[in-house]
C-alpha cells in the first residue's frame, strides 16, 4: 500500500477495476482498518466498483523509498510489499503491483518470488510508442540504477525472450542506447554492452540506437541502465504533458498520439525475468493509473507471461 | 573465524564472479560494487550453512567485508553455533 497517493488513490484504482468484470478480484494489503474506511469513504462519493469482489489482507509496515531495499525486506516482513509477494509466491494471488518502494518491490521479487536462471537482477520494461503504431520495447526503466555489462546482456536476453514469447515477434532486433550510432561510441558502460551484445548468440543485435531514433520502428527492443532509462521515461512523460497543454492553447481536441506518453493511460510495467508477475506502477500513481496497473497485471497472467518467458530464455541458455 | 571467513569470501566471490583474492578485510562493497541485494543474499547463503537467522539490526552500516564478517561471526558465537 506504497505510493504517493496511497491508500486512497490505489483502493479507488482497485475498486475502479472490480467494475471491469465480475471475475476481476483485487487483495488489498495494508492496515485493514484504514483500506475499509477508504472503501467505505470511496463507495459513499459514489465511485463505482463491487467491494464484494475486494479481500484486505493486514499489513502494518511499509518500506519507504529511503530505506536499504533488501536489508529493510529482511526488517520489515508485515511491509505490504513483501505479504503481497508472498501471496503470490504462495499462490494465493496471481500477481502483485505497487507503487511503492521500486527497490523494494524488486528485491521482494528476487528474494520470494525468485529470479529465472541467468537473472541477476529484473529489469522493468515499458513499450514506447512509435511511428506508423511501432512499439519500442525500453529496458530498464528503473530497477537498476548502476548496472554491470553482463546485467545489459540479461536485458536483452529478457526482451527478446518477452518480445517474440508474448508480442509474437519473430527474431527481435535490440538496440543499445546510445550517444552515437558507431561501435566506439558510449561511455565505458556503453562499450562494454556493445562488445558483449554482439558475441551474445540468442539475440539479433543491430547495434546502437540514439535517443532521437527511439520513435522509429529500427527496433523491438532497446536496453540500457536503469538510471538511463527512468530519466528517459520521465523525460518523456513531461515532455507529452508540456506539448499536451501547448497544443491545448491551440486547438480544441488534442492530437490522439498525446495519449501514448500519459503514464496513467498505460499504469505499470511489468518486472521480468522474476517467476511471478510483478507490476511497477509510478509512485505518483493516481486511481485511473492503479486500474490500468492493474489490466496489465490481468494481461501479464492471462498470456502466461512468466512461463513464456522462462521457456524461450531456457532456450538461450 | 578463518573457516567462517574463507566461506563468506568464497560465496561473495562465486556470487560477484570475482576473484577470491579481491575480497579482503579491509575491501569495502562498494569497491565489490556490491549491493544490498548481494549482501543480504550472502546472508542468506551463510545462514543456510549454519542453520541460523542473523538478527537485521546487525546488519547494517558494516561498509567493509571484515567488519560486517566479524559482526555476524560474533553473533554465532553468541548463540553457540
Amino acid at each position: 500500500m506504497g505510493g504517493d497517493y496511497a491508500p486512497g488513490e490505489v483502493v479507488a484504482g482497485a475498486l475502479l477495476w472490480t467494475g471491469d468484470s465480475p471475475d476481476n478480484h483485487a487483495i488489498l494489503v495494508g492496515k485493514q482498518e484504514i483500506v475499509e474506511a477508504e472503501i467505505a469513504r470511496l463507495q459513499g462519493a459514489g465511485l463505482p466498483g463491487n467491494s464484494s469482489q475486494i479481500t484486505i489482507v493486514n499489513a502494518n509496515e511499509v518500506i519507504g523509498c529511503e530505506e536499504s531495499p533488501a536489508m529493510a525486506l529482511r526488517r520489515k516482513k508485515d511491509a505490504s510489499v513483501v505479504v503481497a509477494t508472498a501471496l503470490v509466491k504462495e499462490g494465493q494471488a496471481d500477481a502483485v503491483l505497487s507503487c511503492g518502494s521500486t527497490g523494494a518491490q524488486m528485491a521482494a521479487a528476487i528474494f520470494i518470488l525468485g529470479r529465472m536462471e541467468g537473472i541477476e537482477r529484473p529489469p522493468i520494461v515499458t513499450s514506447l510508442p512509435g511511428e506508423g503504431g511501432h512499439q519500442t520495447l525500453l529496458i530498464d526503466v528503473g530497477a537498476n540504477v548502476d548496472c554491470k555489462p553482463a546485467q545489459l546482456v540479461q536485458f536483452a536476453l529478457l526482451g527478446s525472450a518477452y518480445a517474440s514469447s508474448v508480442l509474437g515477434i519473430g527474431s527481435p532486433r535490440v538496440g543499445l542506447l546510445n550517444n552515437g550510432a558507431e561501435e566506439t561510441k558510449g561511455n565505458a558502460l556503453a562499450q562494454q554492452v556493445y562488445a558483449l551484445l554482439k558475441e551474445q548468440a540468442g539475440i539479433n543485435f543491430i547495434g546502437n540506437v540514439e535517443g532521437r531514433d527511439l520513435f522509429l520502428p529500427n527496433a523491438d527492443i532497446v536496453v540500457c541502465d536503469g538510471f538511463t532509462g527512468n530519466i528517459l521515461l520521465k523525460a518523456l512523460e513531461g515532455l507529452g504533458l508540456f506539448f499536451a497543454r501547448s497544443i491545448m492553447k491551440e486547438v480544441e481536441k488534442p492530437p490522439a498520439i498525446l495519449a501514448s506518453f500519459d503514464y496513467s493511460r498505460v499504469g505499470g510495467a511489468p518486472l521480468l525475468g522474476v517467476n511471478g508477475v510483478s507490476i511497477v506502477c509510478h509512485g505518483s500513481s493516481r486511481r485511473e493509473a492503479v486500474a490500468n496497473g492493474l489490466r496489465i497485471a490481468g494481461e501479464c497472467v492471462a498470456n502466461g507471461m512468466v512461463a513464456r518467458q522462462a521457456e524461450e530464455l531456457a532456450k538461450s541458455n | 573465524m578463518q573457516e567462517f571467513f574463507d566461506l563468506a569470501r568464497k560465496i561473495l566471490a562465486e556470487q560477484l564472479e570475482v576473484e577470491i583474492e579481491a575480497i579482503g578485510a579491509e575491501t569495502t562493497f562498494e569497491a565489490l560494487e556490491a549491493d544490498s541485494i548481494d549482501i543480504v543474499e550472502m546472508i542468506m547463503a551463510l545462514e543456510d550453512v549454519y542453520q541460523v537467522e542473523f538478527p537485521e539490526e546487525e546488519l547494517e552500516d558494516f561498509p567493509t567485508f571484515g567488519s560486517l564478517i566479524n559482526a555476524l561471526y560474533q553473533y554465532l558465537q553468541e548463540v553457540g553455533k
